[in-house]
């Protein structure tokens, strides 16, 4: 009877991090989405009759831009398109020397296939436990708007996932280093974090150009990544300023013709500004950011424009949430769309959440040929931490 | 005159009875004794919790404690979930470390008078020379 009750306390320190050796110095901790959705409807150019957008069947939707994740309606409910399951394991060599690493399986990787990846992996540094600056160095998500790097956390958020029209990159990783600054402000409960990175990535046979949008293999280069944040919040309020310059380099391969350069070494610049409140049972979130790649010698003047905001309302256990989302590009023929979103969000269990969401979205491209169009998208997703 | 007096009497031991049961312990914030800091409000202590500062190495009890349900409703503001949502975030993308939990009161205030920057909850009637108190949880 002692040793069940032993164990049954020993069950709350399970729910934590799972210690791999006795030293406490080395832990696994891990995060889930069991995500399902299915397109209700969908119409294109004023017409639902079916169409397709290069590979996929519509009615259809893009809900996951990084790994082309699409449901199309002819497949009914879908749960291979965003479900994935990372681990990730951290080791403390000492209280201001550490080492993680982060590992996704993703039901959809078409790079990779569902063999897991490494998402992250990095040492960290303080130059004292109580100091206000950590450097780190290695592989990141890159922290662009504010829910980039987390964007596959989905327990931290409300919605299935951040909005498809405001998150989505070819390259969302970067190799390198950062250096962050914390700080309370005066006696105030301001507390604010400043942080700066720089680095590059390649991805070869880069999904979201080549699947979304060029067709032929291209490959797609951010180099010389210099980025900036500050956030401050005071527990109620959340702001949060970002700024990231990198040249882009977009091209594609061909054996007899040689390398064909969508944009070479290009100057890039990435903004954004985002405004958080979380009071008395009240939640918005809101958002605001732009892309710019403008070389007018080159005739290129690619200006993108995102927004979102949403608002919600905690009762208890249940978070429903009304969200507005929208991009549009500023050249013609411009890609735009708008999208409204019902979420509903139930912490039913310790570390574990269950959401229901409905996306009405409408297409305001002007593309002479059918594109994601319009559509109706029911998701449902278990989201959790371990 | 007697029967009112008794009646009296009687009300006042019930109110008294009624406050002992009802009364929570209050918690108090410490700190190393070492430490510069003197007084905080409850607002800057959450802080530390929810990763907004590294200033000082927050422990905790554990979930199933009620001073840490206390701790969370009073001082934190937040439902367990949300806390949990805050720390998830800041955990898989390299910010910060989850608080340290430890099983007792007497283990929280050992290690925080071990540790110049840690910084704890424990019940105020636990409090001792070995820790410094910064704030109060009525």
């Amino acid at each position: 009877m002692k040793k069940i009750l032993l164990a049954l306390m020993l069950l709350p320190a399970l729910a934590n991090a799972i210690d791999l050796d006795e030293s406490g110095s080395l832990k696994l901790t891990g995060f889930y989405s069991l995500t399902g959705a299915k397109v209700l409807s969908g119409s294109s150019q004023g017409s639902s009759a079916p169409w397709t957008y290069q590979q996929w069947k519509c009615p259809c939707t893009v809900q996951a831009w990084e790994y082309t994740g699409v449901y199309e309606k002819e497949k009914g409910w879908q749960f291979d398109q965003e479900s994935l399951v990372g681990i990730q394991i951290k080791k403390e060599f000492s209280p201001t020397l550490s080492a993680t690493a982060q590992f996704v399986s993703r039901a959809l990787n078409p790079n990779e296939g569902s063999k897991p990846t490494v998402d992250w992996a990095y040492i960290t540094w303080q130059p004292s436990v109580d100091s206000d600056f950590t450097f780190q160095a290695g592989r990141f998500r890159i922290p662009l708007y504010y829910y980039s790097d987390y964007l596959y956390i989905g327990y931290a958020y409300p919605w299935v996932r951040p909005a498809p029209d405001v998150y989505g990159w070819p390259i969302y990783a970067y190799n390198g280093a950062n250096v962050s600054y914390r700080r309370q402000l005066g006696d105030s409960n301001w507390a604010m974090t400043a942080a700066a990175w720089t680095g590059s990535f390649t991805q070869k046979n880069n999904a979201y150009y080549t699947k979304i949008y060029y067709t032929t293999p291209t490959d797609d280069s951010w180099k010389k990544i210099l980025g900036g944040s500050i956030s401050v919040n005071n527990g109620i309020f959340d702001f949060r300023a970002m700024m990231m310059r990198h040249n882009e380099t977009a091209s594609q391969s061909d054996p007899t013709l040689g390398t064909t350069y969508i944009v070479k070494d290009q100057p890039t610049k990435i903004m954004g500004i985002s405004a958080n409140m979380d009071y008395k049972n009240w939640l918005i979130k809101s958002e605001i950011d732009r892309f710019e790649q403008v070389e007018p010698s080159l005739g290129i003047n690619n200006v993108y424009k995102y927004a979102l905001i949403g608002v919600g309302y905690n009762y208890g256990s249940l978070t429903p949430m009304y969200t507005y989302s929208q991009y549009t590009t500023v050249n013609e023929p411009i890609e735009s769309r708008k999208t409204h979103v019902l979420s509903l969000r139930w912490d039913f269990m310790k570390n574990t959440s269950l959401k229901v969401q409905y996306d009405i979205s409408k297409d305001k491209s002007r593309y002479p040929y059918k594109f994601f169009g319009d559509s109706k998208l029911l998701s449902v997703s278990v989201q959790g931490t371990f | 005159m007697i029967f009112k007096f008794h009646k009296r009497v009687a009300v006042l031991a019930l109110l008294l009875s009624l406050a002992s049961v009802s009364a929570k312990a209050e918690l108090a914030i410490i700190v190393n004794p070492q430490n510069p800091a003197t007084k905080m409000f409850l607002s800057q202590v959450a802080q530390f919790y929810l990763g907004g500062s590294t200033l000082f190495s927050p422990v905790e009890l554990p979930e199933n404690s009620p001073a840490r349900a206390d701790f969370y409703k009073k001082v934190l503001e937040k439902e367990p979930a949300q806390v949990q949502a805050i720390w998830s975030k800041l955990l898989f993308t390299g910010k910060a470390k989850a608080p340290k939990e430890f099983k007792t009161g007497a283990e929280v205030k050992k290690y925080v008078s071990e540790n110049q920057n840690a910084i704890g909850y424990i019940d105020k009637s636990a409090v001792d020379d070995s820790v410094k108190v910064v704030a109060l949880v009525p």
